[in-house]
């Protein structure tokens, strides 16, 4: 394996390296294990959203109503935890919630042919909608006991909890996507539907399941959020939630028209936008330079996919 | 357009010559126009004035008591909007919590010649008739010396959490909360950064700054609804011994001051501010003469064994302290200074 | 929505064109919604508040327009709320600086456009997906805006600058003709030029347009910098609307543009829509959601209807279609 193969290959992880490096220089205490291990609690949600959202963009669609959705059923969660005073019901609530939510978009998507684009829209807003009207005159609710204090902040041979279950869902979908039929699917859908349609797979079904574990995808990144925020209120920024899961996928390498992209470049691509995250603040660096830095984050990932998909084709000619 | 403000300036000098007698007819519509309706601050807002909008309404069966409230969710345009709206629906008085004084100026003239009582909220305009302030750096002022007197004299590390960039109620308290800080030599602000009112930011901030500076003495915010995710952090990583100073009496965090980790807050309560409101159109309709810039009081909250702590390390005894029962009281209750009763 | 649902069925029977037929329902349903909003509010028709609400959704009609063009070749542009942030912060910075208010515009619309070609060039000449590239500049242009106002407002006093985006003649602000003069140009150049026909055959078939010797590359990245340059003027129009200029004006704005638009009956695939739609869709959708803040609807509530609105559209869209193939 040459520089070069490994350069084109496995640029994200290389990127990610350098930047730690970096990122250390500056301020050694990035690299220390509290650091680290606070990063891997931040990345959670945003690791659940993008997680979810790998598959529907390998399909070939896109989820925008992730980030909302997360804060709805988070909000779901604690209206569930105020009336009950436990977390069984609300956890349930949730599950079936958006496993639902996820449902119905993919049968509009699927049966109904409509665009992807326009149904998680507009599920974008009933959800930010929703997460306020379901919560009594809009105030916030504390998330105190036993199951918030140990998803949110158990540590298991000193690795949060929340992430180790994040990994083990990542791990989970590696399996499903690399060694199942239902990876393939997904793959084939992504390249071309009518192709996928030819070699008898039920596309439909198949889309609605992607959907399906999208939404289910959100309910776990609201619960995460709310187990790590200790409370819950209408009116978090879902988006940039949504926002921060899109790029590390760009990032991350999936071909955006669908059909390519790897578990583990996502992976990647999640731990680098927690760290760049973490290291912004760490270094002081003005918040309204964030932004700019994402924005051109996720064009010069874009571009340099581009630059290595047309390279690859070159190579296959 | 012209019969309505008539009308309206004939119900004002009327009730201004104290004949509420006549009063069958006589009515009090107020609006209030806000920047946004998200923080758990604005929703106690509102419902403190809807509240009070029911008791006014009830106490004083002589005048049609109503109120609406907008919200333009952070935009200036739809602020403008409303704005011009409300305007040509002609209410007597109108609040307005402008995201930008100056966009403001030419729309309170309109407003006076239409006959309407313009109340500038928190930023203070010299064409409106009323402002009502908040006295945001004699707050933040307090908070700090709050956090001197109770640093006990060692080397105390402090960061802060700011509002958005630019908005002026945040730059107050923050530009307080130094000065107040300045009188003490041994309190370092080790960090300030802004959370946007965020609480997803505020939490992200508080876990990086917690492994960043592992002697972090306190964490003082502008806003409670930064308190709220920073204390569920330092309880999640096991931290006990971080002090909390926060801005805005919201009443789970003052709920936490009594043998917890919060230091120190500011009453402003968002009940007690919309039944201020209610009472100050009130008060105007009645004839009463006001100061042009209503400061609204927002004293500063310690528990007492704090304040007498505070005291011995040389907190000002001029600067009006509650004790955490009786905010807690006010805050909840937001008529318990102002209601009906005491106007009566 | 009811009454989208009830007059339908009639109208899918009816055969007369498709869009000519979406255009009687949607003024029908203007009208509706306004007597819906006077029932509200007494003063909806006056004329001071027809004027209020015509300016309000003046920067709605620029963008959307803008947006029918780069829908129509089957894209989508999300920069456009953050580029009406950005363009308007170079045009008043140059203003500052300067002094001269023909420079500030010139600025404003040329940073509007620039963005507008980055986004263009990647999509039309990279290929990539219009959505990740305008999402990249949503958040880019929106994070420079902050950048050059240090995340504060500047305050604007120069009439010039003001004057497209404050006057009012009367009661009709000076905008509306403006908005009108816009429509007829965009007009001209999207029925009667090559480039038109470039923008209609990027939509409908990006391979035969190329079979065919036109250049649809080319076009489409005239048509996102088109689009640049409308979210430019509108840049112009709300700093004259707030007299200041602010980092954060435009948000989401794509949002409302993109609703709008569709509601006009554009088709989200390209290829199928006229600009009068999106004009008519953006007064249905401007009437439905100024009725609403107006009427000091619950924020939270708006959201769920605004997001029920898409969705009605989008399924009453494919259902009209599929009578169609039926």
């Amino acid at each position: 394996m040459n520089i070069g193969k490994i350069l084109r290959e496995r640029n994200i992880i290389v990127v990610t390296l350098v930047c730690c490096v970096i990122f250390f220089l500056i301020s050694p205490r990035f690299l220390s294990v509290d650091n680290m291990s606070a990063i891997s609690r931040q990345i959670v949600p945003i690791g659940l959203i993008a997680l979810g959202q790998f598959f529907v963009i390998v399909s070939g669609n896109i989820d925008l109503s992730m980030g909302m959705a997360s804060v709805f059923f988070a909000v779901l969660l604690g209206v569930f935890f105020g009336l009950t005073g436990g977390v069984g019901i609300g956890l349930l609530a949730v599950v079936v919630a958006s496993l639902t939510m996820g449902g119905l978009i993919g049968v509009l998507v699927a049966k109904l042919k409509l665009p992807a684009f326009i149904v998680t829209l507009s599920a974008l807003f009933m959800a930010q909608g929703l997460s306020g009207l379901v919560i009594p005159r809009g105030q916030q609710i504390f998330l105190m006991g036993g199951f918030f204090q140990f998803a949110g902040s158990q540590k298991i041979f000193g690795i949060y909890l929340s992430f180790l279950f994040l990994i083990g869902l990542c791990a989970a979908a590696y399996v499903v996507y690399n060694h199942t039929r239902i990876g393939a699917a997904i793959i084939a859908i992504g390249n071309s539907e009518e192709n996928a349609k030819l070699a008898g797979i039920n596309v439909d079904r198949v889309k609605i399941g992607i959907f399906m574990f999208s939404g289910l995808c959100s309910g776990f990144a609201g619960i995460m959020l709310s187990t790590r925020m200790g409370f819950v209120q209408p009116g978090l920024d879902g988006n940039g939630l949504l926002l921060d899961a899109i790029a590390a996928i760009i990032i991350g390498g999936t071909l955006i028209q669908g059909g390519r992209g790897t578990i583990g470049g996502a992976l990647w691509g999640i731990a680098f936008i927690g760290i760049v995250n973490n290291a912004l603040n760490l270094l002081n660096v003005e918040d309204v330079w964030h932004q700019v830095f994402k924005g051109v984050v996720i064009l010069a990932a874009l571009g340099v996919n581009w630059l290595l998909w047309q390279s690859k084709q070159s190579e296959a000619h | 357009m012209t019969l309505k403000s008539t009308t309206a300036l004939g119900l004002v000098l009327g009730a201004a010559m104290g004949s509420g007698a006549l009063a069958q007819d006589d009515a009090l519509d107020i609006v209030f126009i806000n920047d946004g309706h998200v923080a758990p601050y604005h929703v106690a807002w509102l419902s403190g004035f809807e509240d009070a909008i029911a008791a006014y309404d009830e106490a004083f069966p002589d005048i049609a008591i109503t109120g609406r409230w907008l919200s333009a969710e952070g935009s200036l345009e739809k602020m403008i909007q409303q704005t011009e709206v409300t305007i040509n629906e002609g209410p007597d008085v109108m609040f307005v919590n402008a995201i930008n004084v100056d966009a403001f100026e030419p729309l309170v003239a309109q407003a006076q010649a239409a006959g309407i009582t313009w109340i500038a909220v928190h930023s203070p305009m010299d064409s409106a008739d009323y402002s009502f302030t908040l006295g945001d750096i004699a707050n933040g002022r307090n908070q700090g010396l709050a956090m001197c007197a109770l640093s006990g004299g060692e080397p105390f590390e402090v960061a802060i959490m700011l509002g958005q960039a630019g908005n002026p109620s945040g730059e107050a308290r923050h530009a307080g909360i130094l000065e107040g800080i300045s009188a003490c030599e041994n309190v370092n602000v080790v960090a300030e950064q802004p959370a946007d009112w965020d609480t997803v930011k505020a939490q992200t901030l508080a876990e990086n700054w917690l492994t960043q500076f592992p002697d972090l003495d306190a964490i003082s915010g502008v806003t409670d609804g930064y308190m709220y995710p920073s204390i569920a952090i330092a309880a999640n990583s096991g931290n006990t011994d971080i002090q909390f100073y926060g801005y805005d009496g919201d009443i789970p965090i003052m709920q936490q001051m009594e043998g917890g980790q919060v230091m120190a807050d500011i009453l402003l309560s968002g009940t007690r501010e919309g039944w201020n409101f209610v009472q100050m159109a009130y008060r105007i309709h009645q004839g009463e003469e006001l100061d042009k810039v209503y400061d609204f009081f927002t004293p500063l909250v310690l528990t007492e064994a704090n304040h007498a702590k505070a005291l011995e390390n040389g907190f000002p005894a001029d600067v009006t302290v509650y004790y955490v029962d009786q905010a807690l009281d006010v805050a909840a209750n937001g008529y318990l200074e102002f209601g009906p009763d005491s106007v009566q | 929505m009811t009454s989208t649902v009830t007059v339908n069925p009639t109208a899918a029977k009816a055969a007369i064109s498709g869009l000519t037929l979406r255009y009687l329902v949607l003024a029908g349903l203007i009208v509706l919604a306004s007597v819906g909003f006077s029932l509200a509010n007494e003063n909806f028709y006056s004329l001071v508040n027809i004027g209020i609400l015509l300016r309000s959704i003046a920067v709605l009609f620029l963008v959307s327009m803008g947006m029918t063009f780069v829908m129509l070749t089957g894209g989508i542009d999300l920069s456009v709320g953050s580029n009406v942030a950005f363009a308007g912060g170079v045009g008043v910075i140059t203003l500052t600086t300067t002094g001269s208010a023909p420079l500030g515009f010139l600025t404003a619309i040329l940073a509007g456009m620039a963005i507008g070609t980055i986004n263009g060039i990647f999509i039309g000449r990279l290929k990539l997906s219009a959505f990740m590239v305008t999402l990249a500049t949503f958040a880019l242009a929106r994070g420079l805006a902050l950048v050059i106002y240090d995340a504060t407002s500047i305050n604007v006093s120069d009439p010039t600058f003001l004057w497209l985006g404050g006057t009012s003649w009367g009661n009709i602000p000076v905008v509306i003709p403006f908005v009108f003069c816009v429509f007829v140009a965009l007009s001209v150049l999207l029925y009667r030029t090559p480039f038109g026909r470039n923008v209609y055959a990027a939509g409908a078939n990006f391979n035969t347009a190329f079979v065919l010797g036109r250049r649809p590359e080319r076009s489409v990245v005239w048509i996102y910098a088109l689009s640049g340059a409308l979210a430019g003027l509108s840049a112009i129009v709300t700093v004259g609307r707030v007299s200041s200029g602010q980092p954060w004006s435009g948000l989401y704005l794509e949002f409302d543009a993109i609703t709008a638009v569709i509601l006009g009956g554009t088709s989200l695939f390209g290829g199928r829509g006229r600009l009068l739609g999106t004009i008519l869709g953006v007064l249905l959708y401007g009437i439905i959601i100024n009725g609403l803040v107006l009427t000091g609807t619950n924020p939270y509530l708006q959201s769920l209807i605004k997001g029920m609105i898409l969705l009605g559209v989008v399924l009453l869209d494919s259902w009209t279609q599929r009578g169609k193939a039926a």
